[in-house]
Parts: C-alpha cells; sequence; structure tokens
C-alpha cells in the first residue's frame, strides 16, 4: 500500500515513519508532504491509499485538505495525527470524513491499535 | 481573583513525561527531574500562542545541549549528528506538543498557532501583557529543560472580575 505522511515538521514525518516501521508497517511505500497544499495535490497525484496528516500545517489546515478530497470525490482513508485533541476538533475530523484521529505524543502500541485494521 | 489555575504544574509535569516516554527516554531511566528552580537559565526556546477562548503562549526552553540531546532523540542519531535545523525542528515540535495538550485544558474554542522557534535565551523573548501562571522547571540529564504557560493579562483581569 501506499502511505502519504503530510506534516510541517521534518522531524515528525521522520517519527512518523519509524513508528510505522516499529508497529511492523515498515514494508509500505511511504511518500511525503510538507504543508497541507502539498498534501492535497499528492493525495491526488499520487493516489495513496491511506493519507496520514498532521491537523495545524501552512497553506492548508489538515482538515481543509480532507473537506477539499471528499468535496472532490476523493475517498482516500484519511487520518489525523496531530498534539491538538478538543472534542470540537475530534468532531470537526470525524464529521469531515476521517477514520482515525491519533493524539501526539503517540508510541507504536497505538500506531498498531489504528493501523492494523486498515494495514492488516 | 479566581483560584483556578488553568493549567497546573502538575498537568505540565504529566505532559512532559509522556513526551518523555515517548520520544525523549522510551526506557524510562532519563526522566526530567524537576527542581523547582524558575531561574535556571536557557539558551534557546520556542514557543506556540493559543488565542481565542482563552489567550496566551506555552514556551519549552532548554539548554542548547538538552536541545541537541532532543534533536537525537527524536532523530533516532547521535547529538554530534544532528544539525541546527534538525534543533530548530524538534524545539518546534516540543512546543507544538506541549501547547496542543495544554490547548485541551482551556476552554473550547481556541486556536493554536504554528511555533516558534528561537535560538537564543528565553529572556530574548518577551511576551508583552502576559504573565506566567505555570511553569515546570527542572534537568535533565544535568541540563536545564522548562515548559511555562503565560497568560494574557486581559484575560486574568477578565477572571478577576468575574
Amino acid at each position: 500500500m501506499k502511505i502519504l505522511i503530510a506534516d510541517d515538521s521534518r522531524v515528525m514525518r521522520q517519527i512518523v515513519t519509524r513508528t510505522l516501521r516499529q508497529a511492523g508497517f515498515g514494508d509500505h511505500d511511504l511518500v511525503e508532504a510538507a504543508d497541507g497544499k502539498e498534501a492535497l495535490d499528492m493525495a491526488t497525484a499520487e493516489k495513496p491509499d491511506l493519507v496520514i496528516s498532521d491537523w495545524n500545517m501552512p497553506e492548508m489546515s489538515g482538515v481543509e485538505v480532507l473537506r477539499t478530497l471528499r468535496a472532490g470525490g476523493n475517498d482516500v482513508k484519511f487520518g489525523f495525527v496531530t498534539s491538538e485533541c478538543t472534542p470540537e476538533m475530534q468532531h470537526q475530523a470525524t464529521a469531515a470524513g476521517a477514520a482515525f484521529f491519533i493524539v501526539k505524543p503517540f508510541t507504536a502500541e497505538r500506531f498498531d491499535e489504528v493501523f492494523s485494521p486498515i494495514l492488516g | 481573583m479566581s483560584t483556578d489555575v488553568v493549567v497546573s504544574e502538575n498537568d505540565l509535569a504529566e505532559m512532559a513525561e509522556q513526551v518523555w516516554l515517548s520520544y525523549l527516554d522510551p526506557e524510562g531511566v532519563h526522566p526530567l527531574i524537576p527542581t523547582g528552580d524558575h531561574a535556571q537559565p536557557s539558551e534557546v526556546h520556542s514557543s506556540v500562542s493559543i488565542t481565542g477562548s482563552w489567550t496566551g503562549h506555552v514556551v519549552y526552553a532548554s539548554s542548547t545541549t538538552a536541545a541537541r540531546k532532543a534533536a537525537a532523540a527524536f532523530l533516532a542519531m547521535e547529538p554530534e549528528e544532528v544539525s541546527q535545523e534538525d534543533v530548530s525542528d524538534v524545539l518546534g515540535e516540543l512546543a507544538n506538543i506541549v501547547g496542543g495538550n495544554v490547548k485541551a485544558l482551556v476552554p473550547s474554542g481556541a486556536l493554536l498557532s504554528l511555533p516558534q522557534v528561537v535560538l537564543a535565551p528565553e529572556s530574548a523573548t518577551k511576551y508583552p501583557n502576559a504573565d506566567r501562571i505555570s511553569g515546570l522547571y527542572g534537568r535533565w540529564e544535568g541540563e536545564p529543560v522548562s515548559i511555562s504557560v503565560w497568560q494574557s493579562r486581559n484575560d486574568l483581569n477578565k477572571e478577576e472580575t468575574a
């Protein structure tokens, strides 16, 4: 499967990559986007099977990316890895069609719990 | 005046513990040891602002050595291998993680900014019209690290008159 990791922090993209590997999902094809606009472009051009996105990014927020994708008929599996975890944001994420919501800091166990049903 | 501090030192200590166990000290052998030394020096710092229902700043500050160690731990590298860009990125992410967790404790309807990183002591940045309402000051393997929360005086005045 192809996984798009969208986060404006290069370090956090590396940590998501490493945590995916630690959770046993290291053999998937990973691509990265460094802001919301790039995430939107790559979600369209690269046709990933899964998008793991930060919430708070320059150019476009993660939820704006998700809403734009859904409005354009793109139903790629999409979820958030974010330091923000208020009920209102979780509600916004769910309403926009997010499949998961992972709060930073996170562990490999949390990745395993969330991604096992998705990645198998 | 309101006696409820929206984010206490204990709240910050719990957040720090999660960050250390997740990224900086997964083995649980080098935790952040609180010292309560508000005057401890820093050499670098990062911050995020929260605006809306609650207005203020969350600041992460440390020595350069602690920042390099944090970057090395995040990136699974040796401290001497990390670049200044790595250090800046990690400092920003630390402020973002703690800030996001602080935001969860304030009334709903607040927005979190992108992080700002300053490779200079915390004293180089002033937060006009804001007071420090809580702080966690400690040592990580002997190096100073702190997390502090600053609240807008306008917010505090509102609480006083409420």
